[in-house]
Order: structure tokens, then C-alpha cells, then sequence
């Protein structure tokens, strides 16, 4: 299905359409943020240029998706990388900020290193940056240079989504950057990283063989369970939504792997769910997590604090954003009728069908992942009871959470908007499926016109054994929620004021309250083999009996980051430091190593 | 046999920057060196009928032979350096590698144009550019005081425009006038910075400017 030819400076076909919308649909909502958000805390002048970046950061990100040749592409990427870069580090004063800016930029510039491999290997055999002259060039490609650039590409995309080895950057730069920017960060332009993996994968190197699908799968996977195994842990409201994002780059990636594992196979109809739920997803994600980040923001912003054990009780202070985060709390916990349901609905029926046509070792491959999935599914809507429950419920935990106000009007319009997306999206989504599986059918070249599309019904195929219609099952759901909710409400009750039953305590206070650390023991506890928690107890006591103070800190080791990447830099620094010698400051030595160098090569030229 | 005339004459400027000792005598090279190119650009131009290389030739005379070389000479004045250029290989030597090198130039330049057919010229002039480069290189290694490795980046420069003008007979025009304002801001800068390195240092010798690495 060629409809766009591939060739020429920008190329506008379903997929670059498709995420323009998302670039449009988060950060419209995004900027109407940063009116409040920033402006009275920051001089004019700061203000206009964290302004000025922000226009550069969505322009490049629209950019990049329009791209049609592989030089452009990678010069708005960067472009992408570097306005963001400057946007996480907008609060240069505080030296975490400017620490999670160079890790960003230290990880994703790697990442970019390896794009920049795989495209010169394109280029090399193309003859040319244009698209369509690599698409031709990949088909006389050898194999083995095929899987060379799939690497590459997948590690060199990997970096930017958050793939789970590649992670480490997500959780700090998030914080770091200001709401409005995280959640465009989050929301977007990783994803820019997942088109790159759609637009090379799919459309240029055309599905190879079926273990890239796997490799897409196991990562995926390994993403999803360990992101959100993560964010159960940490009690850093954006940090927590960070590892969030790192799960959800996961699921899509579950979804676009088992279409290239698929992409071979007769029924085209596994192939097409596990595409347009991945590009489901991904617009889902965008939505409810740059909701939650806004949130977070006008959170942040009126405690002074990210820290949710601080928190407590701000749904009275702020019902706005307490309403908005539930709705974006739903949404990614997939609850139905929100739109994170529909696309992880699309992705395990993806999965079922998958189960279905695909034998031995393939089938028990597939019911893991299906595992996973679902096992993350309920660890996310875990993670956001927390979430939910810590900061927004209960009493206030701190003067701060005590005497919080409800955010700016502007701040209020742009989460509202996004809430309101994200219960369209759900409620919607048999209007919305036409178009994302049109996209889809573009991407895979596959004609598939069983399609059934209304309100009721997502009816893909009818011949295969797959059916959905999750509206259905939404409203079946909706309905039964109504009665249980007339029947509270219309029930005569009758309300009287009375004390909990406090434990032979006086009063009940905030510190009596359940914390996030104590909610998520039972997990810390059913992972403590991947999670290996450590704690330190300090009691200062009068006497045996009695006990003045007592301190109880509870950690997490990071795995990736205590033996793959300290090791990974102390390495690289021991190797510096034994090569300092060729360094010993003269200029006049520093340019005959040029002299060298060209003479070298001259010499090598003469001879040759 | 204009063009001889110019070649040769730019080649035997190279060789006296070689055995140059004293600050002054090396800039006023360079300015001999410059006037040179700048004929053979004239040259150049009126043979070809080339309005814009014409310009470019008045505009290597204003700015290599009388500006340039007068603010380097100023800058000099005004830190009141003494006037060794402070040779790490003596005259004798660097004359003799300078020779290695333009024989250098010479096997490199013979590989890509040959020196018997029409183009001998051209193969020529190709090959004193190259010496040029390499010469500047040269002094910007085995000179030590900072204003001669000025001069050798320039010269290298000069041996970059020559090599362009023998080939194509001068790059887009545009380019050229960029190039131009890039190294008049470069001696600008330069002076300024040489200035500063003399008040913090006292001095202006790069061997000795060895503590500014990380």
C-alpha cells in the first residue's frame, strides 16, 4: 500500500500524521499549563526563553516525524535532544538539575552515537539519505548488515524511549524538569523514539526475521514488569511516574513486537491488533501521563514538595487536580471505560490470538509475555492506589500539604483538557479505531477491510476466533456501577460522628496514617530478589523500655545501576586516566598530533 | 611565466619564514608572502575575465599585506615582547626539514596530477600550496612563542586559498568573503588573547603554557 512516495525533504503519510496529532494533542494542553505554572515564579525573561525552548522542542519533535530522508531525521533529533536537554536543566541552580541534565545528555547522546552508525551503514549501501532509496537498498542488503543496523537501531531508539537496560536517564531528568516539560517529554517524545522504531523497522527494513520480534518482545516485556516494579517503589510523585513511562514504552513495544513476529504469518488479523494496540497506546500514554506529570506539577507546585509522604488530604484543597489525577490514575491502570483499558485490551487480544497460531516453544514464549502484561497491569493499578491514596486522601501529612491551594485557572484548563481526552478516548474509541487501524494497515502494507467499527463493537475480524467489543463490556460494567452507586446514595442512612477505634491512643493524627513505604512492602518484599532492599534501624533509647527516637529507613538497590553502569564508568574513567599522558598541555604538542595524523595519512595515501 | 614568477616568489617566502628569528622579520614575510598571492590572484583574474576575484585580490592585499601584519606588529609593540621567535630546532634543521616536507608535498601532489601533461602548472602551484600547509604546521609546532603559531595558521590559510585558486580558480565567491571575515575576526581575537596571556603570564611562550589542562 505505497500511497506517499518516499522520496523529497519531508513526507507527510499516515504514521508521520498520526503523530503529529499525538505532538499536538499533549502539548497544546502543556503549554496552556506553563501560563501558570511558570510565569509567576520565574523573571519575564526566563519565562520567554523557557518559551522560546519549548516552541523548539515541539517543532523538532514535529520535524523529526515528518522527516523524509535520514539526514533530516537526525539533525531534528538531535535538535530534539538538545532543546530538551536545556529545558530539563531550566532550574540550573540546583545542582540535581544540572546532574540529571548531563546524565540525559550523556545517555542520549550514546544513543544517538548508535543512530548515527546505523544510518552511515545505510547510507553507505543506499547511495543516498532518502527513504526511498534506502527502502530499495535494504532489499539487496545482506543479512547479517541487516541485523547489524537492527541492532544499532534498537539500542540507538532503545536510549531515548527507556528501554529497560537504557532507563537510568528517565527517572532523574524527569524530575528535574519542569511539569509542563516532563510531561511533553514523557508524553511525546519518547515516543518519537518508538515512530523511529515503527518507521525503520516496519516500513524501511521491512520485518526481518522473526527473532527482531522477539528481541522487540523480550525487551519489551522486561520493560514493563521492571519499570513498574520500580515505580511501586519509589515515593517521588514524578519520579514514580517516570518509572510509569518506562512500563508503558514497554507494553507498546509488547504490542509492535508481536506484529513483527507475526508480520509473516497468514492471519493478518494478530498482526494488525498488535499494531494499532501499540499505536493504541501510545497515544493513550501520551494523554494520561502528561496529565499525571501535569498534575504532579500543580501538586508540586503547592506543597513545595514531590515527596508523597509529605502529602495527604489535598483532595479537599484541590478537588480540581484531585479529580483530573484520578481520571489519568484510571487511565493508566487500564480500568475500563478510561482509554488505557481499550489499548491494552487491543494488546492482549493481540496476544490471545497469538496464542492461538503459534506452536511450542512460540505459544509458552507468548503466554509469558501475556503473564507479564497482565501481572503489570495490576502492579500499575497497585502503584496508583498509592499514588492516589497517599497524596490526595487521608489528613495532611505536613504544614506544606496543609495549607495547599488549588492551582491557576490556566493550570486547571490544561489538565482539564487532557481528562477530558482521556475519558473520550475510552468512551470513544470505536470512532477513534478507524483511523489508528487505517494507520496501521499503512505501516504493515496489509489490506484488511473485516473490519466492523461503531459504538459498540471493535469487531476486527469474523472469521478469526477473536471478537472484541470492550464498550460493551463497558457499559455493562457502567451500568452496574450506577446501581451500586443509586443504591448508596438513595439507601436511607443515617450518619452519625463518632472516633475510629484508636488502639488505646488519645488522638488520631497524620503520623498515624498509612505510608507509601509501609503500602508497598508486601511488594518490596515479593520482589526482594530483584529488588534486594536493605534497611537501617537507629533507636535511641532511655532505658530498655522506653524508646526516645526511632528512625526506620527502607532502600532499594538499583541493579542496573550498581553493576552494569558504575562499573561501565569507572571503567571508562580508569581508561582515561591511564591514557592522561597524552594530554600533557603544550600546544605545540597538541598540533603536531595533527601534523601526524595527516602525514599518516598522506603517507598512507602515497603508498597505497 | 607571470605565474612562475609568483609561485617561486611565494615558495621562497615560505623558506625564509623558516629560518626567520625574529618576530618582526617573520610577520613582514608574511606580508611579502601575502602580496604574492594576492598578484597571482590578479593574475588570475585578469587572464579569466573574473570580476569577483578581482575583488578578492584587493581584498588579500588590504587585509594580509597592510592590516593583518600591522596588528600583529602592534600587538607586539604593545605586550613590548622581545623579539625571538624562540626556535626548538634551529635554522639549519628546520630549513632541511622544510625541504623533506615540500619533497613531501611533492610525491603526495604527483599521485593526483601529473607533472608532464598540460596541467604541469597546476600541479605546481597545487604543490607549493601544500608545502604551505604543511610549513605553517611546522611553525606552529617548533615555534614557541604564541604569535608565531598566528602567523603559522595564517600562512596555512594562505596555502589553502592558493590551492583552490590553482585548482578551481577560487572557491564561490561567497565562501571566499566568508573565509576572509573569519580570519580577520580570528587575528582580532587573537590579539586580544595574546594581550591577556601576557598580562596573566608574563609571558607568551606556549612551551610554558602547559597548566590549562583539566
Amino acid at each position: 500500500m505505497e500511497k506517499f512516495s518516499y522520496t523529497g525533504l519531508f513526507l507527510f503519510d499516515g504514521l508521520s500524521c498520526f503523530f503529529l496529532v499525538v505532538i499536538a494533542l499533549v502539548s497544546i494542553p502543556s503549554a496552556i499549563f506553563s501560563i501558570g505554572y511558570l510565569s509567576p515564579c520565574v523573571s519575564k525573561i526566563k519565562f520567554s526563553l523557557a518559551n522560546i525552548l519549548l516552541v523548539f522542542f515541539v517543532f523538532s519533535m514535529s520535524m523529526v516525524v515528518t522527516s523524509g530522508n535520514l539526514f533530516s531525521f537526525l539533525v531534528f533529533w538531535e535538535l530534539m535532544s538538545l532543546s530538551s536537554y536545556f529545558l530539563v536543566v531550566f532550574e540550573h541552580t540546583h545542582q540535581r538539575c544540572v546532574r540529571a541534565g548531563t546524565i540525559y545528555l550523556v545517555m542520549t547522546h550514546m544513543g544517538t552515537a548508535f543512530l548515527i552508525a546505523a544510518f552511515a551503514i545505510l547510507y553507505v549501501h543506499a547511495g543516498s539519505f532518502d527513504f526511498g532509496a534506502v527502502k530499495l537498498a535494504v532489499l539487496s542488503m545482506p543479512q547479517d548488515m541487516r541485523n547489524i543496523v537492527f541492532l544499532l537501531l534498537f539500542i540507538g531508539f532503545g536510549t531515548k524511549a527507556g528501554v529497560v537496560p537504557l532507563h537510568i536517564w528517565l527517572p532523574y531528568a524527569h524530575p528535574a524538569a519542569p511539569a509542563h516539560v516532563s510531561s511533553l517529554m514523557s508524553g511525546v517524545m519518547i515516543k518519537i523514539a518508538i515512530y523511529g522504531m515503527i518507521r525503520f523497522f516496519i516500513m524501511l527494513l521491512g520485518v526481518g526475521p522473526p527473532w527482531w520480534g522477539i528481541v522487540i518482545l523480550v525487551f519489551g516485556a522486561a520493560s514493563c514488569l521492571i519499570g513498574v516494579i520500580y515505580a511501586l517503589m519509589d515515593h517521588d510523585l514524578k519520579k514514580l511516574l517516570a518509572y510509569h513511562s518506562v512500563e508503558n514504552i514497554g507494553i507498546i513495544l509488547l504490542g509492535l513486537g508481536i506484529a513483527m513476529v507475526f508480520k509473516g504469518y497468514p492471519v493478518t488479523t494478530i498482526v494488525l491488533l498488535g499494531m494499532s494496540g501499540a499505536l493504541y497506546h501510545l497515544v493513550n500514554h501520551g494523554l494520561f501521563k502528561g496529565l499525571l506529570f501535569l498534575c504532579s506539577g500543580s501538586v508540586a507546585k503547592a506543597c513545595g514538595t514531590l515527596d508523597i509522604e509529605k502529602m495527604g488530604g489535598l483532595i479537599k484543597s484541590m478537588p480540581v487536580t484531585a479529580v483530573c489525577f484520578l481520571v489519568g490514575a484510571m487511565g493508566i491502570s487500564a480500568l475500563p471505560p478510561l482509554n488505557g483499558f481499550v489499548s491494552e485490551w487491543l494488546t492482549f487480544q493481540a496476544f490471545f490470538g497469538a496464542l492461538l497460531s503459534s506452536q511450542g516453544g512460540l505459544k509458552i514464549f507468548m503466554l509469558i509475555c501475556v503473564a507479564v502484561l497482565a501481572l503489570t497491569s495490576g502492579l500499575a493499578a497497585a502503584c496508583f492506589v498509592k499514588a492516589f491514596g497517599i497524596t490526595f486522601l487521608a489528613l495532611p501529612r505536613s504544614r506544606a500539604a496543609q495549607e495547599a491551594k488549588e492551582s491557576s485557572l490556566s493550570m486547571k484548563v490544561g489538565m482539564g483538557i487532557l481528562a477530558v481526552l482521556v475519558v473520550l478516548f475510552g468512551i470513544g474509541c470505536g470512532l477513534i479505531m478507524p483511523y489508528i487501524c487505517q494507520v496501521a494497515q499503512e505501516v504493515l502494507g496489509i489490506e484488511n477491510t473485516l473490519f466492523s467499527f461503531n459504538w459498540f463493537s471493535l469487531s476486527l475480524a469474523p472469521i478469526s476466533p477473536i471478537s472484541i467489543s470492550p464498550i460493551i463490556f463497558v457499559f455493562i460494567l457502567a451500568a452496574v456501577s450506577l446501581v451500586l452507586l443509586a443504591w448508596f446514595v438513595l439507601s436511607p442512612r443515617k450518619a452519625v460522628p463518632c472516633n475510629t477505634w484508636d488502639c488505646g491512643y488519645y488522638v488520631l493524627g497524620a503520623r498515624n496514617e498509612y505510608t507509601a513505604t509501609a503500602y508497598s512492602k508486601p511488594f518490596r518484599i515479593a520482589f526482594s530478589f530483584f529488588l534486594l532492599p536493605y534497611r537501617k534501624v537507629e533507636k535511641i533509647r532511655d532505658s530498655f523500655y522506653h524508646v526516645r527516637s526511632f528512625t526506620y529507613q527502607t532502600h532499594t538497590t538499583k541493579i542496573f545501576k550498581q553493576y552494569f553502569y558504575d562499573p561501565l564508568v569507572g571503567f571508562t574513567y580508569n581508561v582515561a586516566h591511564k591514557l592522561r599522558w597524552l594530554q600533557p598541555g603544550s600546544i605545540n604538542l597538541y598540533i603536531s598530533y595533527i601534523f601526524i595524523a595527516l602525514t599518516i595519512l598522506i603517507l598512507a595515501l602515497v603508498i597505497l | 611565466m607571470l605565474t612562475i614568477i609568483f609561485l617561486s616568489g611565494f615558495l621562497l617566502s615560505l623558506f625564509l619564514m623558516v629560518v626567520a628569528k625574529r618576530i618582526t622579520a617573520l610577520v613582514k614575510t608574511f606580508a611579502l608572502q601575502s602580496l604574492f598571492l594576492s598578484l597571482y590572484a590578479l593574475y588570475v583574474a585578469v587572464l579569466q575575465r573574473h570580476a569577483e576575484l578581482l575583488i578578492i585580490s584587493g581584498l588579500i592585499f588590504i587585509l594580509k599585506v597592510i592590516i593583518i601584519p600591522r596588528v600583529i606588529l602592534r600587538i607586539k609593540r604593545r605586550i613590548n615582547v622581545e623579539e625571538d621567535l624562540g626556535l626548538t630546532l634551529n635554522t639549519q634543521v628546520s630549513l632541511i626539514v622544510a625541504l623533506f616536507l615540500m619533497y613531501f608535498s611533492y610525491l603526495f601532489i604527483s599521485r593526483i596530477i601529473s607533472f608532464s601533461s598540460g596541467e604541469a602548472m597546476q600541479a605546481v602551484a597545487f604543490t607549493v600550496s601544500f608545502t604551505a600547509v604543511f610549513i605553517g604546521l611546522f611553525l606552529m609546532i617548533f615555534r614557541q612563542k604564541a604569535l608565531s603559531q598566528v602567523v603559522g595558521l595564517l600562512v596555512m590559510e594562505n596555502g589553502t586559498f592558493l590551492a583552490a585558486l590553482a585548482i578551481t580558480g577560487g572557491m564561490p565567491f561567497l565562501v571566499e568573503i566568508a573565509i576572509f571575515f573569519d580570519v580577520f575576526i580570528f587575528v582580532l581575537i587573537i590579539e586580544i588573547l595574546v594581550y591577556r596571556i601576557n598580562r596573566l603570564f608574563t609571558h607568551i611562550d606556549t612551551t610554558k603554557l602547559t597548566t590549562l589542562k583539566g
